[in-house]
């Protein structure tokens, strides 16, 4: 079986994330894709009518934000340390600032902070502008050091 | 003492919500103060390729989702009560073998704001796979979702003619989307 350290490799090599968010099932349920522009990578969240929580404004499900960011976070944190497994979870916190409304939605992520064991990241969301963000969130990750 | 009336106000605000429709999630138990959720066991969040990450973003969902269910046990009548934020700590993976277990509490509303806790479990809720912390605004009687609040409150049967009715069982849509 490819180890995740060469599966993000080949990921960087070829522009396809795809592969990888396959590892995650709930990112395929929502529908997660990334893309790398220079050295940023870009998170999107496509509209998508199975994610919407309240359908008079229609807007998408809260929790599903948070988790679009969540998980955005993970494979930031993936993609930018050489771990040979996915970064587990330890915590995680999210501000809503905005409702996300019925279209794409955008996250970038920021590490900032990498210890030995563990990773720091912040989360932004958005849908129009990225000044004007739908939620904030920070997360903290085990990620487990490359022995090699 | 389990509330009938509370646990099936909890479902139909369930079921107007597209993406838990999705995920199948159910009100198990309800009463003025808390309310249990049960997530079934099912294919669409399994993960084979790796043993780490069963359910990876969903518990955000479903804690998020509790934690907003928690609150209509609380409010005597619906209101639009929007997130303001939430923070989960994880205590352990779950196992993607068991059904899921969320037990959400909103222990105390002020005029303004509603506060909440949750805590995901599998065996028992003294083991917890996470646990989570949230506060959501309340909007009051100056914001009204007319629909919405009819959907909870079971006046009407159906959001929308193109939603599905809501005497359809859960467990047919969760098969339906997989």
């Amino acid at each position: 079986m490819i180890s995740i350290t060469d599966m993000v490799a080949k990921a960087h090599a070829s522009g396809d994330y795809n592969g990888l968010i396959e590892l995650i099932p709930y990112a395929q349920v929502i529908g997660v894709n990334c893309e790398r522009f220079g050295e940023e990578m870009v998170f999107r969240l496509p509209r998508n009518p199975d994610n919407l929580g309240n359908p008079t404004l229609p807007a998408i499900h809260g929790g599903v934000i948070a988790a679009f960011m969540e998980l955005s976070a993970a494979f930031q944190v993936l993609l930018q340390t050489t771990t040979p497994e996915l970064p587990k979870i330890i915590d995680f916190s999210v501000d809503y600032m905005r409702a996300g409304l019925d279209r794409d939605t955008f996250a970038m992520c920021q590490l900032e902070r990498r210890g030995r064991r563990v990773t720091n990241c912040s989360v932004v969301a958005w849908q129009e502008k990225r000044t004007e963000p739908i939620a904030t969130a920070r997360a903290h990750f085990l990620v487990k050091p490359n022995e090699s | 003492m389990r509330n009938p009336e509370i646990e099936a106000r909890c479902q139909r605000f369930l079921d107007a919500l597209a993406h838990i429709r999705k995920l199948g999630l159910r009100v198990i138990q309800a009463d003025e103060r808390r309310v249990t959720l049960v997530l079934p066991v099912q294919e669409q969040l399994a993960c084979g390729k790796t043993k780490t990450y069963l359910l990876g973003g969903a518990l955000t969902t479903l804690i998020d989702t509790a934690s907003a269910v928690s609150t209509l046990c609380v409010l005597p009548e619906f209101e639009i009560a929007p997130t303001l934020d939430l923070r989960i700590d994880h205590m352990k993976s779950p196992a993607h073998s068991q059904p899921l277990y969320i037990q959400a509490e909103c222990y105390r509303t002020t005029r303004s704001v509603m506060f909440t806790r949750a805590t995901v479990y599998q065996t028992s809720v003294d083991e917890p796979v996470a646990f989570g912390i949230g506060t959501f605004m309340r909007l009051g009687t100056e914001v009204v979702d007319p629909k919405m609040r009819a959907v909870v409150e079971g006046e009407i049967e159906r959001y929308e003619d193109d939603y599905p009715a809501k005497d359809q069982p859960p467990q047919d849509k969760r098969e339906a989307n997989a």
